[in-house]
């Protein structure tokens, strides 16, 4: 694996390096990230069917709507963060 | 209105295998697929630089090459729209894709719609299967696929079916055997007095080369085959999972993993999808995995079933009967792989959450007084109302309504009209819509 700049996305502010053409959830997997932070009910956002069909893994990039970490091809630069960002009604610590 | 004559929703097998044989029949299609790349979970390939050895039966290295080759041949008739997502049908028949690479939602209405979007695995709700670290058996494979490389740390696979072998002996053959698989069922025992269906399996001669052949890895590796063992509890730890195991006879004992995969079979899936319909306008198909689990050999039989009977409806005389008996018989061995691998009824504990999506457990579903319906479990439970549309939950949640004495069909969790999207959209992605004319894609 080419150890490069062109090969590094961000997890928060914790670089991860990922081969070209995997996905985020690979990517994260391999740097042991298994948590992808708090969501709805106390429960945590997790890599799970691999397929799209879960909807467990969900992570938003550059802070946009929510993909599907295992069906997102991981890409140079990218900013990653849990889908349910800070403000959001369901996120931890929202007023209810 | 798009030009071409058949959508195609999924490029595993049976979306493969159907467009290759629209296209030998003469029509073109347009071939959705969600990731980047052909082939499906069961066909993904490896990213990145080297080669990777995936331990594999000869005759499925066969199938899939087959299938790629005829794909590739096949492409002047094929459109494919890659990175895109099938999102729902609106009120005016017009499917919708989320184009993810372009950063718009597309409409197509076409004339036959083949849908083959795959199976939804079965996992039981046991306490702490939500924990990050626990993943699907399939979850995992398709990983290791992409990556090449086995889950570091320790591994455990528990629950139940030929998927659990299939995946130990890969990951041992990568150098990264798991600590035991523990299988629910009794495979072996009941092969006694279940002669019948060993007959049945016996019988495809594949599928007894494919035992042989990861048998034989585990052997190899001291991989423990433990049968009548189940998963009672995932707890966190500081470093991992503690799992807690039990045998049927009461014997339990302790794994401390940084992984488990779970798998409890493979269901067929119509969540949210447009059910199978033929009128004057349109025809509507579900074809492989999402129609009948039956493993990826009858796929690309019943994609190519699929597309003889869209050829049909629009005017073309062809038969499917030696297809229909292929699939005939691969559901004969399923049927006694089932057999084989009948468990006990499972029941969740009060601490099990079941619903995942809405952080649902087995005490929440006991305080629900009034909910008498699924209709009513959804509104007033919340149950089924996440974001996975009821894919993982419904069948349990049915299970459990069932033992209230309330019997529903786990797709009535749905509701009677499909909700779209089925899956998130960016709602800049939906208003960069725009109805389109002739096949030219939306501005990015």
């Amino acid at each position: 694996m080419p150890d490069t700049e062109s090969s590094v996305l961000y997890w928060g502010s914790d670089p991860v390096r990922f081969s070209p053409g995997e996905t985020i959830a690979a990517a994260l997997q391999r740097h042991g990230v298994t948590d992808l932070g708090a969501g709805v009910g106390e429960l945590h956002g997790r890599y799970f069917c691999g397929i799209g069909t879960c909807q467990a893994c969900l992570v938003s990039v550059s802070g946009a709507s929510a993909v599907e970490a295992c069906l997102t091809l991981a890409q140079a630069g990218m900013r990653l963060s849990p889908a349910l960002l800070p403000g959001h009604p369901d996120a931890p610590g929202a007023g209810a | 209105m798009s030009a071409t004559d058949v959508l195609v929703i999924g490029a595993g097998p049976a979306g493969l295998a159907a467009v290759v044989e629209l296209a030998r029949l003469g029509l073109t299609s347009q071939l959705v697929e969600q990731r980047d790349q052909v082939g499906g979970a069961i066909y993904r390939r490896h990213a990145g630089a080297g080669s990777h050895v995936l331990l594999l039966p000869e005759s499925h290295r066969r199938r899939r090459d087959a299938l790629l080759q005829s794909y590739a041949a096949a492409q002047t008739r094929v459109t494919p729209l890659m990175s895109s997502v099938f999102v729902g049908v609106d009120q005016d028949q017009r499917f919708l894709i989320d184009n993810r690479a372009l950063g718009c939602v597309q409409s197509v209405r076409p004339r036959a719609v083949i849908l083959a979007v795959g199976t939804v695995e079965q996992v039981l709700p046991r306490e702490g299967w939500e924990l990050p670290g626990v993943v699907t058996a399939g979850g995992m494979q398709v990983q290791f696929k992409e990556t090449g490389q086995a889950p570091q740390g320790r591994v455990l696979l528990a629950g139940s079916g030929p998927l659990l072998l299939a995946l130990a002996a890969q990951l041992a053959a990568a150098g990264n055997p798991p600590l035991a698989v523990l299988e629910r069922a009794q495979p072996l025992a009941s092969a006694w007095w279940q002669a019948g269906a060993v007959l049945q399996v016996l019988r495809s001669w594949p599928h007894v080369q494919e035992a042989a052949l990861y048998a034989r890895e585990l052997w190899r590796a001291r991989v423990p085959y433990l049968t009548g063992w189940q998963v009672q509890s995932v707890q966190p730890a500081a470093e991992g999972l503690v799992v807690q195991a039990c045998h049927s006879s009461g014997v339990t004992r302790q794994y401390q993993v940084q992984h488990v995969a779970l798998h409890d079979g493979l269901l067929h899936n119509n969540t949210g999808l447009p059910a199978c319909a033929q009128s004057d306008q349109r025809l509507v198909v579900h074809a492989g995995d999402c129609r009948e689990v039956l493993g990826a050999g009858a796929a690309i039989d019943d994609g190519r079933r699929a597309a003889q009977q869209v050829a049909r409806h629009l005017g073309q005389r062809c038969d499917s009967a030696v297809l229909e008996q292929a699939l005939a018989r691969a559901q004969r061995t399923q049927n006694a792989l089932a057999q084989l691998f009948h468990a006990a009824p499972f029941t969740p504990t009060a601490n099990a959450v079941v619903c995942r999506c809405e952080g649902l457990r087995r005490s929440d579903f006991d305080q629900l007084q009034v909910a008498a319906s699924a209709h009513e479990m959804r509104l007033s439970g919340r149950f089924g109302m996440g974001a996975c549309q009821g894919r993982f939950c419904a069948h349990h949640l049915s299970e459990l309504a069932h033992q209230r004495g309330i019997d529903f069909d786990p797709g009535a969790l749905n509701g009677d009209v499909p909700r779209w999207p089925l899956r998130p959209v960016a709602l800049t992605a939906l208003a960069a819509y725009a109805e389109p004319e002739g096949d030219a894609p939306c501005a990015a």
